[in-house]
């Protein structure tokens, strides 16, 4: 029963992701339409995208303008968040503006951005940095927030100087919200790369499948979808490892049950 | 003391011609380009056959920046991110009325000509839409409201009695989808263009219901235009650019086979699919020296001022006397 359960639980995400095709593959095959290829046609569209050596190019373009977009993004975001967390002065000048801010899709700025910084790589990464930095600046704040006051004062009473609070209490007590964050903010990181090259563009992910989209080659655009699927599903994968191993300390050690029977 | 002389000779002739080879590249220029697909082969050519182009690369060096349609580019022109890009005479005009942009058009790309293929909108086969009035209460698709094809469309439908605000609910509907949308009932008709055109009447069962070339000729589709102040600075290598865009057409019209290599190579087409159409007679017109039809895109202006898209604009004021393609 036990090995059952075991495998039931770690072949599930493949098991989902085959069920979500053999959906979209009976959905196409009822609609015969061309804009709605079948999962199977999508899936032969992949090998001729990766063995092409520009379409490698263009991927690696977007990955390098997301990964810088979102490392600037939580290196700023992570000690606003804290400070916001600790000081309500921080807090009541930034939390307007964030509220301003957090709703508008960052999408909708490219244009605006464009007009200001050009169409290059710099206008890109700063959409991805905006996706990026409020979800992790949001739960870097709440969980600086919630830490019990009585370690501060217990810090500062073993003279503990307001910074090393922060760097040795605030930061490590907070790192499993800030982590959770980080990876919302991936994800995100990852729609906005693909948005960011919507409108212009000189490489990236974007480039191949709005072409293909403009083109009406609908096996390429689902493929592309597929792709950026399993790039998302890849870094989610890594970010929880490393995100499990850093804060293994604050996981229970032993598995809930998720119901009764 | 000789040995020390000779080390600091060296250390300054390697310097030199560190400068000496800074120097020229310092003094190419790089000309921002904005391009968007299809139908632009001899910027394609540009881009994928560098080689066959003497001045590019040397005399002056291309940033290239795909668009998705000429609208971001009118823009990105007006604030001053481009130097030369695609346009559309109705986005270029609008740039000039909404974003006081002053821009030269230095050649074109592609036309209706006549004989040859013009945007029309097509009905299924057993519509009971049988000519133009009897759109009617029906559902258009249309690729882009307000955009460069609504102009004749709208005077077309006027001239038939029927109103486009009031008779027929306009639905934006883009080329690529077109055929999905008619044959699937969700318009009644809607408008097409190639390369879809030509897959929809290959496999059948849609008909032509009108064409623009019906209220207008040589109907100017995308043209090549410059900021204004950009080619009074820098006339030489505006000039280099649209001698090679002039070649780059040339190429293009000369050596079929090779454009649909380059056109595919661009668009990630199959060659099958561009060879239905491109180049072809069911294609849109090219004029050998990438010359803009400046009478043509004038009468446009008026059809889209008559209509109230524009107010009346002069064609004159972008033209250039002497920096026009075809340049030898």
């Amino acid at each position: 029963m036990t090995v059952i359960r075991a495998f039931v639980s770690r072949s599930a995400p493949l098991m989902a992701c085959l069920g979500l095709l053999a959906i979209w593959q009976v959905a196409a095959l009822m609609l015969k339409t061309d804009s709605f290829p079948g999962a199977w046609e999508a899936i032969k569209a992949i090998p001729s995208i990766l063995g092409d050596q520009e379409s490698l190019i263009n991927i690696l373009a977007s990955i390098r303008r997301m990964a810088i977009g979102f490392s600037v993004a939580v290196l700023v975001s992570i000690p606003l968040g804290l400070m916001m967390g600790r000081s309500r002065a921080v807090a009541s000048f930034f939390n307007p503006l964030l509220m301003i801010t957090y709703p508008v899709p960052k999408a909708a700025l490219m244009p605006i951005i464009l007009l200001w910084l050009g169409v290059g790589d710099i206008a890109k990464m700063l959409v991805i940095f905006l996706g990026v930095s409020l979800p992790v600046i949001y739960h870097s704040f709440q969980g600086a927030k919630a830490i019990e006051e009585k370690m501060l004062w217990s810090g500062a009473a073993m003279g503990l100087s307001a910074a090393q609070r922060m760097i040795r209490i605030v930061l490590p007590a907070a790192l499993p919200e800030i982590l959770t964050g980080c990876r919302t903010g991936l994800v995100l990181a990852l729609i906005t790369m693909v948005t960011s090259e919507m409108i212009a563009r000189q490489s990236g992910a974007g480039n191949i499948l709005f072409n293909a989209l403009d083109m009406g080659q609908y096996d390429t655009v689902y493929a592309m979808i597929i792709i950026i699927g399993a790039m998302g599903i890849g870094l989610d994968a890594a970010f929880e490892r490393l995100r499990a191993r850093l804060v293994r300390w604050s996981e229970p050690g032993f598995e809930i049950p998720l119901s009764f029977a | 003391m000789m040995l020390k002389c000779s080390k600091w000779m060296l250390a300054a002739g390697a310097l030199a011609a560190v400068l000496a080879s800074v120097a020229p590249s310092k003094a190419q220029q790089t000309i921002r380009v904005g391009w968007t697909i299809p139908a632009e082969e001899s910027k394609y050519w540009m881009m994928r056959r560098p080689a066959e182009f003497p001045d590019l690369g040397k005399t002056y060096k291309v940033e290239w920046t795909q668009f998705q349609g000429t609208a971001p580019m009118t823009q990105a022109l007006a604030a001053g991110a481009l130097d030369c890009a695609t346009q559309a005479p109705l986005s270029l005009a609008n740039g000039v009325v909404g974003g006081n942009l002053k821009a030269y058009i230095v050649a074109q790309h592609v036309y209706e000509k006549p004989g040859g293929f013009s945007v029309y909108w097509a009905v299924m086969d057993d519509s009971p839409i049988k000519k133009i009035s009897d759109l009617k209460g029906k559902t258009v698709g249309i690729s882009v409201i307000g955009g460069g094809t609504y102009g004749p469309f709208a005077m077309l439908l006027k001239k038939n009695g029927v109103d486009p605000a009031k008779d027929i609910k306009l639905v934006e509907v883009g080329f690529a989808v077109s055929e999905d949308a008619l044959r699937q009932g969700r318009v009644d008709a809607v408008n097409m263009n190639q390369p879809f055109a030509a897959r929809a009447e290959a496999k059948g069962g849609t008909r032509k219901l009108f064409s623009l070339s019906e209220e207008m000729p040589n109907i100017v589709h995308i043209l090549e235009a410059c900021r204004a102040d950009f080619v009074d600075k820098n006339p030489d290598v505006v000039k280099a650019y649209v001698r090679d865009i002039t070649s780059g057409m040339k190429k293009a019209l000369a050596n079929r086979e090779e454009t649909l290599k380059v056109v595919s190579e661009v668009l990630k087409a199959p060659i099958p699919v561009l060879d239905t159409y491109l180049l072809k007679d069911n294609d849109f017109g090219r004029d050998p020296g990438a010359a803009p039809n400046f009478p043509a895109i004038q009468k446009m202006l008026d059809i889209y001022a008559e209509t109230g898209m524009l107010p009346k604009m002069d064609v004159a004021q972008f033209k250039h006397p002497t920096i026009v393609a075809p340049l030898q």
